[in-house]
């Protein structure tokens, strides 16, 4: 029956966005579809962060993974853009089980800082051979519209029908996930991961399937933002963006799907809003276009101390002041709240190692990443 | 002479009034009142759960109190954050002791008198640490981790000391220590309150406690369920059997 | 026999640096068990200070105390503004935290003074030494570098060991709950210790800048490497992270005399993925209990 209600959901979220994308331009169009492809990618990511609790700061090589792969199987093969999204996606699930594995053992700022490496390493690795990966130029994915819409659709509005069709369907995809048993899992092997273990489950296995399943959204991503705009190079896919991804999870609300659209709808429309205001102030370009960074620096870490849940969750609070019959919904974020959801007990908890006494006020559920 | 009608009453060396405390959604004590008087031994006793540690944490400042208040020697306390209890006179050994390993043995307790002014005072601290625990003085320079049980017992017993206390809270000091060595804990508890240290004493060894104890004070489900003079207790066959399980 | 010689004793100044930056990592890691990935960043924030202390006034040495100066407050103000309150939350809330303050430093700093590569002086000559007509392969400069750092790690071990203080410190960061028990006033002793982490990284910052040109992102590489430093020693422990800044500074001084300056970036991260793959606690630290 879920499933029956997020198909509704997407139905429904599917026509009025077709019809978005008749009344507005074509520059909205273009930016409809840029935020599509950053909601799969972003939705991805907080799949792995918020519910299975690791950190990625590397989600950007794989959006990188995705366009080159596609790039190049459309250059040297000619196949057609269905058969090359599914291949990119492939690949790119494929590059997260790597990198899974390779990381399976590692934690909090281990995982963090190797994920970094792979951001900061992969974008060297495609300058490295000129030839291959068309160096700084790059190469391109060319998507046309198809025959069946007629020669004069426009094809801003087929790029935005296309990416909104892919983020709904992995939307679909990923609420299913989450109410599955692998959703299930993955929670309670982040919350504890010995708890998990002890009670039967494949913690190594369920963080490899999270890798896998995220890395295939931002793989996915990346081949529909290369289609949307034309670039497949080196400088598109820089740390900032894995960045990006992640502030766009932690603003939306980590672990939550509808976050992810809020965090992508932020990530999109609040930089070119804030750099043309800077510019129109008289900022250099080059000034103007660091003040993103800093708008993205700030929100994480205003966000991370003021409202650990993010948009959605200060939402549902809002909803939950108007609405108290609704019984509180299951938690599903990993960052925990200055209050709210009420912490255990000292005494509740197994003994750790060091023989120091752990003051319960001061004691706070441990999230392992 | 008429001194014993116009002497004046020494105030508590500490007074709970009314006290609330708990963690998250929940309670753990309800309305808990307490007088302790100077010099003396006051054990708290229940089974698990009652809020034994709860209570000591509350007075510590480790646990805010939601409600009631906390006087020391008539100074009203509540509140306070450990730290400033411990440098107002109240001396706290955890459940479990605290040591701290990987310092060693004299970092440890250096680290108890160390907000204390003056180097001498400092100093006469340490030394008469060492004079009245032995075994420390000959393992001064070891890591703490590398103590026994009864050893790291002492260890943290001295170092409350270190601070010069008036209140001593000490939370089940005989778990997982050998019989022979909950007897020597007891008899040092003893020779505190002897010396002028009041003493309140949370142990699930409710006969141990109640042997050196002056008065009682039984805890059930956050509040006290009876408060006697520690013979009265140790004789109440009905309530030792219902609370303290002997 | 005499370039092996000259490789050892450059990459042996460089890996100063590393070990710089792997010293405050650890320092934070001890005190609040968080890394800090804005720890290049404030090293980067306080070069533009000395830079500008520098050209206003002439002289390099008020801009090195003034960088110094800068490093003990900046990291003291961060720890009890932006840390304070994620320090006993989910350890994900204080990676966030501090991945945001650095792009926020980096983007700060890009809009102050722009992208372009800027020239940092050097305390001393860095033309090559001699001894007699053999060259050292090394220049006063980079002698000055490993000093001040050996002096600055020898004074915070002195600081620690020997000093209340630093005993306090220790507890701190050992035992919090029991510390405060014992009068240890916490949160100060914490804040204490981004400050002096924030001077070991400030110190790393207008050392190594002349070498590097001072940039926004100038500190990126030497952060990495710093960290990488910090777990091949293991994260607890800080003479481990001076090891391992040298280990790493030697090593990668062979592979660009030997190999090609340009494989030296992916030799570090190949050393970082080798230790995070074989022994992330590092080589110098006590092994993790193994899980149930």
């Amino acid at each position: 029956m879920t499933l029956l209600r997020h198909l509704a959901a997407a139905v429904v979220l599917g026509l009025i966005l077709v019809l978005l994308t008749i009344r507005l331009d074509p520059f909205r169009d273009y930016q409809i579809a840029e935020i599509a492809c950053y909601v799969i990618a972003v939705a991805g990511l907080t799949a792995l962060v918020g519910w299975s609790g690791q950190i990625s700061l590397g989600h950007g090589a794989f959006m990188a993974i995705g366009a080159y792969s596609a790039a190049l199987l459309q250059l040297h093969w000619h196949w057609p853009l269905y058969v090359v999204l599914l291949a990119s996606t492939v690949i790119t699930a494929a590059s997260g089980a790597v990198v899974g594995v390779a990381a399976a053992r590692l934690r909090g700022p281990y995982l963090a800082g190797a994920t970094l490496l792979l951001a900061v390493a992969l974008p060297s690795l495609a300058l490295s051979d000129n030839n291959l990966f068309g160096g700084d130029q790059g190469l391109t994915v060319v998507a046309n519209t198809p025959a069946f819409l007629g020669a004069s659709f426009p094809l801003t509005r087929w790029q935005a029908w296309l990416t909104c069709g892919c983020a709904l369907i992995i939307l679909v995809l990923l609420a299913n996930l989450a109410r599955s048993r692998v959703g299930r899992s993955w929670r309670a092997a982040g919350d504890d991961e010995v708890a998990a273990a002890l009670a039967g489950l494949n913690v190594a296995r369920l963080r490899v399937l999270a890798f896998v399943v995220s890395a295939a959204c931002a793989g996915l991503a990346g081949v529909l933002l290369a289609v949307t705009t034309s670039i497949v190079s080196p400088g598109a896919f820089t740390l900032t963006l894995s960045v990006a991804l992640l502030t766009g999870a932690v603003l939306g609300g980590l672990g939550s799907l509808a976050g992810a659209v809020w965090g992508s709808l932020v990530l999109v429309l609040v930089p070119t809003y804030v750099t043309d205001v800077a510019t129109s102030h008289g900022l250099s370009s080059s000034a103007g276009s660091n003040i993103p960074v800093v708008a993205y620096g700030v929100v994480l870490v205003v966000v991370m101390l003021l409202f650990p849940n993010g948009i959605q969750g200060g939402l549902v609070r809002l909803y939950r002041l108007a609405a108290p019959r609704v019984p509180a919904p299951h938690w599903r974020g990993r960052a925990q709240p200055e209050s709210g959801a009420p912490v255990s007990p000292g005494p509740a908890k197994p003994p750790r190692a060091s023989a120091s006494e752990h003051s319960a006020s001061e004691h706070q559920e441990e999230g392992s990443i | 002479m008429s001194d014993q009608a116009t002497a004046p009453a020494e105030p508590d060396a500490l007074a709970v009034s009314d006290l609330d405390a708990g963690y998250g959604g929940a309670l753990a004590l309800r309305g808990i009142s307490l007088a302790i008087r100077p010099a003396s031994i006051t054990a708290v006793l229940g089974a698990n759960g009652a809020g034994k540690t709860t209570l000591l944490r509350a007075i510590s400042g480790v646990v805010r109190p939601r409600g009631g208040r906390v006087l020391v020697h008539g100074r009203d306390m509540t509140g306070r954050a450990p730290e400033d209890m411990a440098r107002g006179g109240v001396a706290h050994v955890p459940e479990g002791q605290g040591v701290i390993g990987e310092l060693t043995v004299e970092e440890n307790l250096r680290l108890g008198a160390l907000w204390r002014r003056g180097r001498e005072a400092r100093a006469a601290a340490l030394a008469e640490a060492y004079q009245r625990f032995r075994v420390l003085a000959d393992r001064r320079r070891r890591a703490a981790a590398t103590l026994s049980g009864g050893e790291r017992q002492m260890l943290v017993i001295a170092r409350a000391l270190m601070a010069q206390p008036r209140v001593l809270l000490l939370d089940e000091p005989s778990l997982g220590l050998a019989p022979r060595v909950v007897a020597q804990v007891m008899q040092l508890t003893a020779e505190l309150r002897d010396s002028g240290l009041t003493v309140l004493l949370v142990e699930q060894n409710a006969r141990s406690a109640l042997s050196i104890a002056d008065q009682g004070v039984v805890l059930n489900l956050g509040q006290v369920v009876a408060s006697a003079a520690a013979a009265t207790l140790a004789t109440d066959v009905q309530l030792r059997q219902h609370y303290l399980g002997f | 026999m005499a370039e092996l010689g000259q490789l050892t004793l450059g990459g042996l100044s460089v890996g100063m640096i590393y070990a710089a930056i792997g010293l405050s990592l650890v320092l934070i890691w001890r005190a609040t068990r968080i890394l800090n990935y804005a720890q290049g960043g404030m090293a980067m924030f306080t070069t533009y200070l000395a830079f500008e202390v520098i050209n206003r006034t002439g002289s390099y040495w008020a801009g090195f105390a003034a960088a110094l100066l800068g490093g003990l407050l900046l990291g003291g103000l961060i720890e009890r503004v932006v840390i304070r309150p994620v320090e006993n939350k989910p350890p994900l809330n204080a990676i966030i935290v501090t991945i945001g303050l650095l792009i926020f430093l980096e983007g700060l700093a890009g809009v102050i003074y722009g992208g372009q590569y800027r020239s940092f002086p050097a305390a001393y000559s860095i033309n090559g030494l001699k001894i007699g007509s053999a060259a050292l392969g090394i220049s006063a400069n980079d002698v000055f570098v490993a000093v001040a750092v050996l002096i600055a790690a020898l004074l915070l071990a002195l600081l620690f060991r020997y000093t209340a203080v630093g005993l306090r410190m220790r507890a701190a960061a050992f035992s919090p709950p029991v510390s405060r028990l014992l009068g240890v006033r916490v949160g100060r002793m914490l804040t204490l210790g981004w400050a002096l982490a924030g001077l070991i990284g400030a110190l790393a910052g207008v050392l190594v800048s002349p070498s590097t040109f001072l940039y926004p992102n100038s500190m990126d590489a030497i952060f990495v490497l710093g960290f990488t430093a910090a777990v091949i020693g293991g994260l607890d422990s800080p003479a481990g992270a001076v090891a391992g800044g040298l280990i790493l500074g030697v090593l990668l001084s062979y592979v660009s005399g030997y190999l090609g300056s340009d494989l030296v970036p992916l030799f570090g991260l190949a050393a970082l993925v080798v230790v995070l793959m074989i022994r992330p606690e590092g080589l110098f630290s006590a092994p993790a209990a193994r899980q149930v």
